[in-house]
């Protein structure tokens, strides 16, 4: 008896011990978990909680002193720049490791690894495209031309790697313990994923969309609906720029054979609309200081933790601040004590597609004009959390590029083959264009910083204490003929491929233009004097109108006033549309109270977003609702299709309101913009009396519903739900529901710089840390920090310091 | 009074042991410790049940006021459970559930092996 309770004791024991230390379905292991030692408890502590005075890292060659700031803002003072990124990686992995990781993951294509089968599209889907494969070219670029980045990212790497090795189970970030995995030693290859990541982020195309749209509609209708140039195009370049070199003659092939299906792919994951940004940099003599001032917000998806880590990296030579990405060296967006720059998205179709046609079934060979070209293979190997076998995937690539869909991938139609050429999968080295601008001192060498730099393309404004103000749309661009990669192309015929790329010294740019600034908001880049073939299909139309508007008109130009102007609500398509759609609706609405009483208040309203506004949610809505019937010939399609653009929408209704297009053919009446018009006032009246009944408040801000949500969604408690702010699609403060200025910045060049700076987050990636989002009420009242330089030797208002020690 | 010395030991080698041991090392200890104390089964098993549950209460506990954040209610909610309290009791529930176990099995291991020459202490036999 005594036997058999031991044992049952012992058997309890050893089964509770086991069972506590193995994940239990979605249940990470409990007694890892919440052991108050090692445990989720451990993570409760903030950073200055843990503040150490010396850390010894390996590799350092001289001792580097960190300073954090009462915001955790790390200033990192190093003897020279191999301990400077040694230490910027260290210092960033200590606040933000499981985030760089995850991001490089999901890139890379190895979410199934975390989340188990549920991710398995999206890991094909990234890997299909390239992104892993777009790396290792990067790699070997570095390897082959540029030893001394790829020595400073080994150090970073290095650095990274330092701090998971000095992990233990109680400091492991949170989300690891939660996740049940463990950090792996960061590598080269990584960052330079992170940077193909992003520029997966800010690069779209729709050409499979144009495809069926010619198909549908035939060209006339096409170019009617989706103008390349707009009326009033206001473009990055100021307009009537005269172009002084002799451009590059390209000429359009004579038989142009497209492709000629309509097709049922699922289009690629396109970037978010709304993912876009501001910059722009005013000249002394606009100013009250007499110094030039520049300012720049990219707009993001709105994520904890956030995209961007803010720091101070210094050596003897320079000191540079701003924005940095987890994962990558150097400040993306900033300034040091002698120029300040930053960027916005100049997306410019920089992904064309090629219809492949394979010899056999075997997939090995091509057609490529007269010949048959032999195709490679990359095998992708998905590991899946919970399955034994990993999934395996064969992509093909051509000398386009990879074969993304094909009958094994997303294809309904088995012959379809697409390969996509993109610049992301040459070599370049864009991380060398950072480190240079931080340590530029002028325009010469701002521009030859960013002559390293390949995709995703980007405005490039920047401004100096020499009083030079100046922008440069760079990045790779393809010379291309009138409508080259519109749609998609055939592959076998070596006409349709792109022969040459346009002269970095022939990229759209200006230096101290006459009217005293620059600016750009991802609107068209140029206007049609320049002379190459400049296409994309989201130029934004009010952002960048709004900003030059203002910026003509201001003199005396202050910080404070370009900190209202990053911040300014006003509803530039809304100020345009309403009296429009107000005129087309006339008197004869349905009347009911709530109608009369929406009425009144979309009259009397100023046009400003701001939260506590009612207008704009009854505008959004009436708006949203009259453009879908507008384009419902379209929307209706089975194919996929795009949709005009809101200001072209509304331009038509203003000027062509008896359009052929907006009769719903399937209808007996003849329907005009009018009738749209009204039936939208209808469903809004009935959709914001709902939202009233149930929601009660209509204000914009409660309406919009702006969230900053933590990377994993299903850790609902670590996002920021209902954020109390302004602004939205096409406003200046271009914050919407999920996406807005991930990074403002504000920087007057004077004799010491002045620069102010925010972001929707905190330093800290860690929940459970005072920093991990406490920045972001501040962000919301369009608040912002001090982010002047400090000096090594500056103690006041200091959260800690840490003395990083070679090892002896 | 046995049982509150051992309880009050089982706290002290829960707080000083556990931050350099995993939870599975901890309950080896509190099994050589209730081998070693010789207690009877129920103390043993409460002594170090309510010893490692309402340490790791108390740790849990001081973590979340001295640093005031509020991580324990936020896992709460992504794992369903209400609040940073419930956080706690099951904190202290599987405290309880490792502690008691593991005291339990060292206690009635003791018993296993002390079987023969307890046997001398039952008396005279009669005959």
């Amino acid at each position: 008896m005594k036997y058999f309770s031991f044992f049952l004791v012992l058997v309890i024991v050893l089964g509770l011990g086991y069972l506590s230390a193995i994940q239990v379905g979605p249940l990470p292991p409990l007694g890892r978990l919440l052991d108050p030692h090692h445990g989720f408890w451990q993570n409760s502590y903030s950073e200055d909680e843990l503040a150490q005075e010396e850390i010894s890292i390996d590799g350092l060659s001289a001792p580097v002193t960190v300073r954090y700031d009462e915001q955790l803002i790390p200033h990192i003072f190093a003897e020279n720049e191999l301990d400077l990124y040694r230490a910027q990686g260290f210092v960033t992995a200590q606040h933000r490791l499981w985030q760089m990781e995850f991001q490089v993951m999901a890139a890379a294509g190895r979410i199934s690894e975390l989340v188990g089968e549920v991710a398995l599209e999206l890991d094909r889907m990234n890997r299909r495209k390239g992104l892993g494969y777009g790396s290792e070219v990067g790699l070997k670029f570095l390897q082959e031309n540029d030893p001394e980045t790829l020595r400073f990212l080994v150090a970073y790497a290095e650095g990274v790697n330092a701090y998971i090795e000095s992990l233990d189970q109680a400091s492991l970030p949170l989300e690891y313990k939660i996740l049940n995995y463990k950090p792996e030693p960061w590598t080269p290859t990584k960052s330079l994923l992170l940077l193909k990541y992003m520029t997966d982020m800010l690069v779209g195309d729709r050409d499979l969309e144009y495809t069926n749209l010619r198909k549908i509609l035939g060209e006339e209708l096409v170019n009617k609906l989706f103008p390349d140039y707009p009326e009033e195009v206001v473009p990055v370049i100021e307009s009537g720029k005269t172009w002084d070199f002799e451009p590059l003659s390209i000429t359009r092939p004579d038989s142009i054979a497209y492709p000629d299906t309509t097709l049922l792919l699922d289009p690629l994951p396109q970037p978010e609309e709304g993912t876009g940004s501001n910059n722009w940099a005013v000249s002394g003599w606009k100013t009250k200081s007499g110094h030039p001032i520049l300012a720049n917000d990219p707009h993001l998806g709105l994520n904890l933790p956030s995209i961007w880590y803010s720091l101070q990296l210094s050596t003897p030579e320079y000191s540079v601040k701003g924005a940095s990405l987890p994962g990558a060296m150097g400040v993306i967006s900033g300034f040091n004590e002698w120029i300040a720059w930053g960027v916005t998205n100049a997306t410019k179709d920089a992904r064309d597609w090629y219809k492949i046609t394979f010899q056999d079934d075997s997939r090995s060979a091509y057609r490529y004009g007269q010949e048959w070209r032999e195709a490679t293979y990359r095998i992708e190997e998905i590991k899946i959390k919970g399955v034994e076998k990993p999934f395996v995937d064969t992509v093909i690539y051509t000398h386009y590029g990879p074969v993304v869909y094909d009958r094994s991938f997303k294809a309904e139609r088995q012959d379809v083959n697409f390969a996509l050429k993109w610049t992301m999968h040459q070599g370049s080295n864009e991380q060398k264009t950072f480190l240079l601008l931080n340590k530029s001192k002028d325009h010469d060498d701002y521009q030859a910083a960013l002559d390293h730099f390949t995709a995703p393309a980007q405005n490039f404004v920047f401004a100096s204490k020499s009083g030079d103000i100046a922008m440069r749309i760079q990045g790779k661009f393809p010379l291309k003929w009138e409508e080259q990669g519109k749609y998609f192309m055939n592959g076998e015929d070596p006409k349709m491929e792109w022969t040459t790329y346009i002269p970095n010294e022939q990229n759209p740019a200006t230096l101290n233009p006459d009217r005293g600034f620059v600016s750009s908001a991802n609107q068209h880049p140029v206007d049609s004097l320049y002379p190459y073939y400049v296409f994309d299909h989201s130029y934004e139309q009010y952002r960048n109108r709004r900003i030059n508007a203002q910026l003509e008109v201001m003199d005396q130009i202050t910080l404070e006033d370009m900190k209202k102007l990053q911040f300014d609500d006003f509803y530039l398509h809304a100020s345009e549309s309403l009296p429009i759609m107000l005129e087309l609706l006339g008197e004869d609405y349905q009347k009911s109270e709530q109608a009369k009483k929406y009425l009144t208040e979309l009259k009397d309203w100023d046009f400003y977003a701001d939260p506590n506004q009612k207008a704009p949610s009854l505008f959004y809505t009436w708006w949203n609702q009259t453009f879908g019937l507008l384009w419902k010939n379209l929307s209706s399609s089975r194919y996929p299709v795009l949709l005009p653009n809101t200001y072209h929408t509304s331009q038509l209704m203003s000027k062509e309101p008896d359009f052929d297009f907006f009769d719903h053919k399937d209808t007996s009446p003849k329907e005009t913009a009018a009738d749209h018009v009204k039936k939208g006032f209808e469903e809004m009246v009935n959709q914001m009396t709902k939202w009233e009944s149930e929601e009660g408040d209509y204000s914009w801000a409660n309406y919009k519903q702006t969230s900053i949500n933590h990377l994993v969604p299903q850790f609902e408690s670590f996002s920021v739900k209902n954020v109390y702010t302004g602004g939205g699609a096409g406003i200046v403060n271009a914050t919407k529901s999920r996406h807005g200025a991930s990074w403002r910045m504000v920087v007057e060049l004077e004799e010491e710089v002045q620069a102010v700076g925010i972001y929707p987050g905190g330093q800290s990636g860690n929940p459970g840390s005072r920093f991990y989002q406490n920045f972001i009420d501040k962000w919301a009242k369009g608040e912002y920090l001090n982010f002047n330089l400090r000096g090594e030797q500056e103690l006041d208002s200091l959260l800690f310091s840490t003395q990083l020690l070679p090892t002896q | 009074m046995k049982f509150l010395g051992f309880f009050i030991l089982v706290i002290l080698l829960v707080l000083l042991a556990n931050p350099w041991l995993p939870y599975w090392g901890v309950m080896i200890l509190l099994g050589v410790l209730s081998f070693w104390k010789n207690s009877s089964s129920s103390i043993s098993f409460f002594a170090a049940g309510l010893g490692m549950g309402i340490a790791w209460i108390g740790v849990g506990l001081f973590i979340s006021i001295s640093t005031g954040s509020d991580l324990a209610d936020n896992m709460a909610e992504i794992f369903g459970v209400g609040s940073g309290i419930a956080m706690l009791v099951l904190t202290g529930v599987l405290g309880f559930l490792l502690g008691s176990f593991s005291g339990l099995s060292g206690s009635l291991l003791r018993k296993l092996i002390q079987r023969e020459r307890k046997d001398i202490y039952r008396g005279p036999v009669s005959y």
